[in-house]
C-alpha cells in the first residue's frame, strides 16, 4: 500500500496533439529496444566503419599540403580503387576533386559497411515491433487509444528510421562536417553543398523500402523468428541469385572473366550486364539508386526500374501491413 | 452502471469494438457520450477507457511504463503522464512490483494493469470487458469496489461486459441482454428482478393445507414447493402482508417466514437466451438492430 494513496483524482490538464501520438509509439519502441544490451553494442560496432571514409576525407585534405600524400592518394585511387580518371582528376585539380571524392568516399560508407549493418540491425529489431504487439495482443491497447493504423505503422517504422539514422545518415553527416573542418577554407561548402542533400536522401532510399519490408514480415506472423528468417533470406537469396545468374549467364556466354590485376575489375568492359538481373537483389537494386543519388552510377541501365522496385515495395508493404492490422482488430 | 449481458457469440466484444470505431460497420449512427458515431469515433476513443477481454500487454515495458506510455497515447505530457501513471497505479492496489516487466505478472494483476490503463486519461466512460477474469474472490471484490467507487462518486459511466452474474448483481443499476447480436432486454435490474405478478414466498411449521384452503379462496393463486417447503402465493404485494397474516391466525397456521419473490438474474438470462423474455426494448424498436454494428468482415 503506498504511503500517499490519493485514491482516484479527476484529471483536467492540456493534451497533446493527437498526430503527435506516433512519435510517443516511435519514441517507446525506441527505448524499449535501447535496453537491450547487445543493441547498444551493435550500434557502437556500427559506428566503427566511418573511421575508413574518415581517414580518406582527412588524406584528401591533408595532401593539399602534403605532395607524397597526395602521390600515395593518387595510386591508391588509380589503382586499388579503380579509378584512375578521379587520380588526374587529383592531380590536375584539387578543388575540383574534392566533391567526387568526398560523394565517393560517403557512397562507398552507405553502399557497403552500412548496408550490411542495416540488414543486420533491422533484421534483429524489426521482428520484435509488430510480431511481438500480434504475439500479446498489445495493438488492442494501442488502438484503444485514437490512433489510426497507419499512425501505428508509421511510430513502429520510426524506430527503426532512428536506429537506420543513427548508423547511416547521422555518421554520414558527420563525415561531411569533418570534411568541411579538414578542409582550408570554408568555401569548400559552396563546392559541396548538395553533399548533405544527397546524404539525406540516400537515406531516405535505405530507410522507407527496406522498414516497410521488414515491418510486412514482421506483420505476417506472430512468431518473430520467422520473420527474422524471411527478412536474411530475402537479403542472402537476392544477393546470392544475383551474383549467380550475373556471372554465370556471361561465362555460359563465352565471356572469359578478367586477368587477375589489382583493384576492382569492370566487368561491363568484359561484356557482363550488371544491370540485367539487378532487380532480383534488394542489395543491388539498393546500390543502384544510392549511386544515383550520389551522381556516381556508373552502370549503363535506367535507374528508374530500381526507383520503381523500391517505391512499389514501399507502397504495396504498407497496404499488407495495414490490411493485416485492420483484420486482427476484426478478430 | 450497465450490464452488457449476453451468450458467447452475441456480440457483446463486437459491439463494444464497433463503438470504438476497431470495426467498420454497415449502416446504421447514433451518438456515444457527445461525439457522432461512427463519425467521431477516435474523440471517442480518446473519451473512453477500455479494458479489453483478451490477454493484452506491451512485451518488454514494466508495468508504471505500460501505463505511462497508455497516457501519453492519450495526450498526456511525459512527466504528467508518469505522475498520474503512479496515480492510478496506487489506485488498482500495485506497489513496488510496478517496476516489474509485465511478461512475469501473474493474470489477476494484468487484469488491474488494464484498468489502470483505462483509467489514466480520466475518461468519463468506461468499458470493461471481464475486468474481474483471473481475479481472486479478494481482488475480485476490491476491482468491484473501485468500478462502483468510480460510478458513485466520481461521476463515471460504466459498461460492464461480462458472464459473472454476481459481478452484475453487485455493481449495475441497468442491463443490457444481446442475443444474436440483438437487443433482447434493456432495463433497471431493480424492474427486471421483480416478477410480472407481485408475489410471496411463505414457510410455515406443521400442515400448509388450511392455509393454502383459505388463500385460495380469497382467489389468489397458490402453489406448494415441496423441496423448499414454501407456499408461492400470487397476487399479494409485500405491503399487503397484514392480510396473510391474519389468514393464518384463522388457519391456526404457524408461519415461519415470508418474503417477497424476486427473479434471478440467472433466470432472466436463461431465459432472455432461450428467447422466452424481452423486456424494455418495445417501446423504442430503434434500440433493437444491434446488427448494424457487426464487423464488415
Amino acid at each position: 500500500m503506498p504511503v500517499h494513496d490519493l485514491g482516484y483524482r479527476k484529471w483536467s490538464g492540456a493534451r497533446a496533439d493527437q498526430f503527435l501520438r506516433p512519435l510517443v509509439i516511435a519514441r517507446g519502441g525506441v527505448a524499449l529496444i535501447m535496453k537491450r544490451r547487445w543493441l547498444r553494442m551493435l550500434l557502437v560496432l556500427a559506428w566503427l566503419p566511418v573511421m575508413l571514409p574518415a581517414l580518406g576525407i582527412f588524406a584528401f585534405e591533408f595532401s593539399s599540403t602534403e605532395p607524397d600524400m597526395q602521390r600515395m592518394i593518387v595510386s591508391t585511387v588509380s589503382g586499388p580503387l579503380g579509378r584512375p580518371d578521379l587520380g588526374a582528376l587529383i592531380l590536375a585539380d584539387m578543388e575540383s576533386a574534392r566533391h567526387e571524392v568526398w560523394s565517393t568516399l560517403i557512397l562507398a560508407y552507405f553502399r557497403y559497411p552500412q548496408l550490411f549493418a542495416m540488414v543486420g540491425l533491422i533484421g534483429l529489431i524489426a521482428p520484435l515491433l509488430i510480431s511481438y504487439d500480434l504475439r500479446t495482443k498489445a495493438y488492442l491497447m494501442y488502438f484503444s487509444r485514437p490512433l489510426t493504423p497507419t499512425q501505428y505503422i508509421v511510430g513502429k517504422s520510426a524506430v527503426i528510421w532512428f536506429f537506420l539514422a543513427v548508423v547511416a545518415t547521422v555518421p554520414a553527416l558527420l563525415l561531411y562536417v569533418i570534411g568541411v573542418l579538414l578542409s582550408p577554407d570554408l568555401s569548400v561548402i559552396t563546392q559541396t553543398w548538395d553533399i548533405p542533400l544527397r546524404i539525406l536522401a540516400a537515406s531516405v532510399v535505405l530507410m522507407l523500402p527496406t522498414t516497410t519490408l521488414a515491418v510486412v514480415y514482421s506483420s505476417l506472423t506472430a512468431e518473430s523468428r520467422y520473420a527474422t528468417f524471411a527478412w536474411f533470406a530475402t537479403w542472402a537469396m537476392g544477393f546470392v541469385a544475383y551474383q549467380f545468374l550475373t556471372f554465370t549467364t556471361a561465362a555460359m556466354s563465352g565471356q572469359r572473366p578478367p586477368r587477375r590485376r589489382r583493384g576492382p575489375v569492370n566487368w561491363e568492359e568484359y561484356g557482363v550486364d550488371l544491370d540485367r538481373w539487378r532487380l532480383l537483389s534488394p542489395y543491388h537494386t539498393l546500390g543502384k539508386v544510392e549511386a544515383w543519388v550520389f551522381g556516381l552510377d556508373t552502370t549503363a541501365a535506367s535507374v528508374v526500374p530500381a526507383i520503381g522496385v523500391l517505391a512499389g515495395i514501399t507502397v504495396i508493404g504498407f497496404w499488407i501491413v495495414h490490411r493485416r492490422i485492420v483484420a486482427r482488430l476484426s478478430v | 452502471m450497465t450490464g452488457l449481458l449476453g451468450p458467447n457469440g452475441s456480440g457483446k466484444s463486437t459491439l463494444i469494438k464497433a463503438l470504438l470505431g476497431l470495426l467498420h460497420t454497415h449502416a446504421g449512427n447514433g451518438r456515444v457520450l457527445d461525439f457522432k458515431w461512427p463519425r467521431d469515433t477516435k474523440a471517442i476513443r480518446d473519451s473512453i477507457g477500455y479494458l479489453p477481454e483478451d490477454d493484452c500487454y506491451i512485451a518488454g515495458l514494466e508495468g508504471i511504463e505500460s501505463v505511462s506510455l497508455m497516457a501519453q497515447l492519450s495526450g498526456l505530457a511525459g512527466r504528467e503522464g508518469l505522475r498520474r501513471s503512479h496515480e492510478m497505479m496506487d489506485f488498482c492496489g500495485f506497489g513496488e512490483e510496478r517496476y516489474r516487466e509485465v511478461e512475469s505478472y501473474s493474470t489477476g494483476m494484468r487484469q488491474k494493469l488494464k484498468f489502470a490503463q483505462a483509467l489514466v486519461h480520466d475518461p468519463p466512460l468506461l468499458i470493461l470487458d471481464e475486468p474481474t477474469t483471473g481475479l481472486d474472490p479478494d481482488q475480485r471484490m476490491a476491482m468491484l469496489r473501485r468500478i462502483r467507487t468510480l460510478a458513485t462518486r466520481h461521476g463515471k459511466s460504466v459498461i460492464l461486459s461480462t458472464h459473472i452474474l454476481p459481478d452484475v448483481k453487485t455493481v449495475c443499476d441497468h442491463v443490457v441482454i444481446l442475443v444474436g447480436g440483438t437487443v433482447r432486454v434493456i432495463d433497471t435490474l431493480e424492474n427486471l428482478s421483480r416478477p410480472v405478478e407481485p408475489t410471496m414466498h411463505v414457510s410455515v411449521i406443521g400442515d400448509h393445507a388450511a392455509l393454502a384452503r383459505r388463500v385460495s379462496s380469497e382467489g389468489h393463486r397458490v402453489d406448494w414447493h415441496p423441496k423448499t417447503a414454501t407456499l408461492r402465493i400470487g397476487g399479494i404485494d409485500p405491503d399487503q402482508t397484514q392480510r396473510l397474516w391474519t389468514w393464518a391466525a384463522e388457519t391456526e397456521t404457524a408461519i415461519r417466514r415470508m418474503e417477497p419473490a424476486v427473479n434471478s438474474l440467472e433466470q432472466i438470462f436463461i431465459e432472455v437466451a432461450s428467447g422466452a423474455l424481452t423486456a424494455g426494448i418495445d417501446a423504442d424498436p430503434s434500440l433493437n438492430p444491434v446488427e448494424v454494428v457487426r464487423a464488415r468482415s
